[in-house]
């Protein structure tokens, strides 16, 4: 077994530092004289068998023994001796610490975070780290961030370790894991470290290849929070406002709630939390023009994490929806005159099909260029997808249809006849459609009869043969078809329902075009945003929960708040052991990882030691050795 | 009327007062060793001193003069009167005046002690001589030997005028002062015994030359408990030898072990020859020392 070793041997050359160590030692030792009456006295007790013992010569020497059991201390402290704590040397070990929102909970009032828990304790490994061994840091939230390559340095691993900060959204460990695999082919390892509460899904789709050592932090306290924040459109113009009350598995107690409106408190609600229950709250609110809610949970008691305890709700104005279908889709046209807060273009008095739309149905190519977050495309193969499918003439059939799909709910299709038969080409199938980020919703005999296209501009439905070539306008279903487009559209529009932002990334907002930015996050730092020719900005980061200020010039233009909004988070649920595929099981360890344990902090210390203890013995005890 | 001037000090190496104490005091030997020489202490053998001791039977020869004639006619035969025999007895002082001698104040009490002594022997009628060691080479500074209180001041001129000095061992002054002595006494030996030489042997001559030892060992507080801090060189004041000792509580307690040790020794080399020995701290007055502890341990009387 390797019991340990040396760091730095190169410093060995200090143990001919002793020579003049005792050379001075002896030169320097001028003792003062002393004149006495007679030595005989002395002569005899010096010439005893007693004071010639080895031990009362080496009391004699005592001075230049500590001296050179200082110098070898201090010696060996430069050697940089460790004990072994883990395995053998020259290993690579990649460390996984989690920094998802869960790793912000606290373990009691005026406690630590997990995450700062994880910190001391990959802090120790480095510190612990021998030339042999080689970390690699990754954090990792709902994304991994590789912190360092596989490296010795602890000024930079250190450094690394300190950058980690919470990020208020769920952990994703599969993807983690993917990076780790990834990191492996280039430089292989057999370990990997993973440091987490253990807040993440019992079960996670990865092949793993190496051994995992999970090391699962102790469970934080009891914890409330904010797991759902929407609103439905109420019948009066209004807006029904919903927000759900849950916590960790033992957590209890009274909390209360309050509801802001563009700034201004506009109900309070103090409810208790029974232990394994949520509570849903309702609040009605005024919503003729867009409005901000932000609703804000204040638990009685200690909660272990703060970040889930706040919740942001964008509610756009009251308005019909725009749909544009031409004059040709007289079908279309009849089932949505009898829907509601319907503004159907073009208009029976006017061709202007100018503006915006939320909804456009049109079996027409070109009005696909409409500007409309949702689109139905009716009777044509829309461009991208003419690689693989093309339209036939031989009629076609429905073979089965997403029953689950919003847009098909309540819609049977069996037996309904086409005419026009959409196929795929030689060689293509539903992984081409798969790949151009399209959902087969209705199977036809050759091919896709509906598929559904969702990306960031909005969502797109194709039926790719023609309704007025078919017998769905005749079906039952049809008005319901129609009505569950609008609903779809009024969604995508945010006139039906509206949901709070999530941390993680903002929705799009819509700016002017080319527009250049700053967006100012709650951690205080500012990053350039610019939007795009449509004045649309995407992709924009919410890694903490709290107001996210675009700025124009200094000045802010507008507010968007993300919360946390998971119950995964919030419940704070620890994983005692990771499920993989083919069967593997990866548990939580039992002990902590062992780290290679230095010696020279202890070498120094008893090196001080040994100053002091000579320091006190020859200056402040004339009696000398008892 | 004007108070009595005090009265001029005899000395400087006693009080007045200590001499008017010492005065009725005298030497109290252990065993009886005088001279043949007629003095005033009785030799237990028959003499001719005016006490009378014994009757015996006169036979032919003897003195007629000392037939006591009314026991003659009284019962006609002749008894011979016997006489005590007085005899002189010789205090002997010897002072160590080796430069050893000097720290501390021990030279001061060895002179006092040895005036003492010699002031009890000089008023008692006894033969007082003294000596004083310096140099091993050179024979000791002698005060030949004198009888009577009117040799007290020719005593205190001697004492006085000893000085510490040379390097004379014990032993040698011992033996260097048997040279010049005669008569049978007690010597009292007023040093630090603190000599390298072979102080039986000499003790073993002054006992067959019928001198009683009577030692005062007196050392200085720096002696009886050193106060050695830090790591030392001892020199020593006589022959300037150097010795090297470090701070150390084991070697302190070995150092008073063989400073008992010593005065052991020296007691027991002085019982064995009928003598006395006695150690003292130079910093104990000499009063105390005269009056206190020489009277209880029956030094003298």
């Amino acid at each position: 077994m390797n019991w340990g070793g040396f760091q730095s041997l190169s410093h060995l050359w200090l143990l001919s530092l002793l020579a003049p160590l005792v050379l001075f030692y002896f030169l320097k030792l001028k003792r003062p004289r002393a004149e006495i009456p007679s030595l005989v006295l002395w002569r005899q007790v010096l010439q005893d068998q007693r004071v010639n013992s080895p031990f009362q010569k080496f009391k004699r020497n005592l001075l230049l023994l500590l001296q050179i059991l200082l110098l070898l201390f201090l010696i060996f402290a430069a050697l940089q001796p460790f004990w072994r704590g883990g395995p053998g040397k020259n290993r690579r070990l990649p460390v996984l610490v989690d920094c998802s929102a869960s790793m912000g909970a606290l373990d009691k009032s005026g406690g630590v975070s997990r995450l700062a828990e994880a910190k001391r304790r990959v802090r120790e490994m480095i510190d612990g780290l021998t030339a042999g061994d080689q970390l690699c840091l990754i954090s990792f939230d709902n994304t991994p961030h590789k912190l360092t390559g596989f490296t010795n340095n602890k000024g930079l691993l250190r450094d690394a370790l300190e950058q980690i900060e919470i990020a208020d959204v769920p952990s994703d460990l599969e993807q983690a894991l993917r990076l780790v695999q990834a990191l492996g082919r280039s430089e292989p390892f057999d370990e990997v470290l993973l440091f987490s509460d253990g807040n993440f899904p019992p079960r996670v789709n990865f092949d793993l290849s190496f051994k995992l050592n999970y090391q699962r932090l102790a469970p934080a306290g009891v914890n409330l929070g904010v797991t759902a924040f929407n609103a439905q459109r109420a019948v009066a113009g209004g807006w029904d406002v919903f927000a759900q009350i849950e916590g960790s598995a033992d957590a209890e107690g009274n909390v209360s709630m309050e509801l802001f409106q563009d700034g201004n408190s506009i109900a309070n609600e103090r409810v208790t939390i029974a232990r394994g229950h949520a509570q849903r709250l309702e609040f009605q609110v005024k919503g003729e023009q867009a409005t901000s809610l932000r609703v804000q949970l204040t638990p009685e008691g200690f909660d272990s994490l703060a970040s889930d305890n706040t919740a942001y709700l964008d509610l756009p104005e009251s308005r019909p929806l725009r749909v544009f279908v031409p004059r040709t889709l007289v079908t279309y046209r009849l089932a949505l005159q009898g829907i509601q807060d319907i503004q159907l273009f073009p208009q029976t008095t006017s061709d202007d099909a100018s503006g915006s739309f939320d909804l456009v149905i049109s079996d027409r190519p070109q009005d696909m260029n409409l500007v409309a977050r949702t689109k139905l495309s009716v009777g044509f193969v829309p461009e991208e997808l003419q690689r693989f499918v093309e339209l036939g003439t031989n009629g076609s059939s429905v073979v089965d249809w997403r029953r689950d799909a919003p847009l098909l709910q309540h819609v049977q299709l069996a037996d309904m006849v086409v005419l026009d038969e959409p196929r795929f080409v030689q060689n293509a199938g539903e992984g081409d459609l798969e790949n151009l980020n399209y959902e087969v919703l209705i199977h036809g005999r050759g091919g896709p009869l509906m598929v559904r296209k969702q990306d960031a501009d909005g969502v797109r439905f194709a039926l790719l043969f023609h309704t007025d070539r078919s017998t769905l306008p005749y079906r039952v279903g049809f008005p319901i078809f129609v009505e569950n487009v609008v609903q779809a559209a009024m969604q995508q529009a945010g006139l039906a329902e509206a949901l709070a932002n999530k941390t993680g990334v903002l929705p799009p907002l819509t700016l002017a075009p080319n527009g250049k930015y700053q967006i100012q996050t709650p951690s205080q730092t500012v990053e350039a945003i610019t939007a795009d020719e449509r004045g649309i900005v995407s992709g924009v980061a919410a890694p903490r929960a709290g107001y996210y200020s675009i700025l124009e010039n200094g000045a802010q233009r507008r507010r968007v708040g993300a919360g946390l909004l998971s119950p995964t988070e919030t419940s704070l649920n620890s994983v005692d052991q990771i499920q993989f595929n083919e069967q593997l099981q990866v548990a939580a360890a039992t002990i902590a990882v062992k780290t290679d344990w230095p010696l020279w902090p202890a070498l120094l210390m008893a090196g001080l030691c040994v100053m002091l203890f000579e320091w006190w013995f020859f200056q402040k005890k004339p009696g000398g050795w008892k | 009327m004007q108070p009595l001037a005090p009265k001029p000090q005899m000395t400087t190496l006693l009080s007045n007062s200590a001499l008017d104490r010492l005065r009725r005091l005298r030497i109290c030997p252990a065993g009886k060793r005088t001279s043949r020489s007629r003095g005033e202490h009785l030799s237990g053998k028959g003499g001719t001193s005016t006490e009378f001791c014994d009757y015996r039977d006169y036979v032919s020869g003897d003195d007629t003069r000392f037939v006591d004639w009314n026991i003659f006619a009284r019962l006609n035969r002749p008894y011979l009167k016997q006489f005590h025999k007085e005899e002189e007895r010789n205090v002997v002082l010897l002072i160590d005046a080796s430069a050893s001698m000097k720290s501390g104040g021990k030279l001061e009490l060895a002179k006092s002690l040895a005036a003492a002594f010699g002031i009890m022997g000089l008023l008692n009628n006894e033969r007082v001589s003294a000596y004083a060691s310096h140099q091993a080479t050179d024979a000791p500074d002698r005060l030949p030997p004198c009888r009577g209180r009117m040799n007290l001041r020719k005593l205190f001129q001697f004492i006085e005028g000893v000085e510490g000095r040379g390097d004379a061992p014990l032993d040698r002054a011992i033996e260097s002062l048997l040279r010049h002595h005669s008569g049978r006494g007690v010597c009292v030996i007023v040093s630090d015994f603190l000599t390298f030489g072979d102080l039986k042997r000499s003790f073993n001559i002054l006992y067959a030359a019928g001198l009683e030892p009577f030692g005062i060992q007196i050392l200085s507080p720096q002696e009886i408990e050193p106060d050695i801090t830090t790591d030392l060189r001892l020199v020593d004041s006589e022959t300037e030898d150097t010795l090297d000792i470090s701070s150390s509580a084991d070697l302190f307690a070995l150092y008073q072990e063989y400073r008992q040790g010593l005065e052991n020794d020296l007691t027991l080399l002085c019982q064995r020859r009928q003598g006395r020995f006695m150690s003292v701290s130079s910093t104990t007055p000499v009063e105390t020392i005269l009056f206190d502890q020489l009277r209880r341990k029956g030094w003298i009387e």
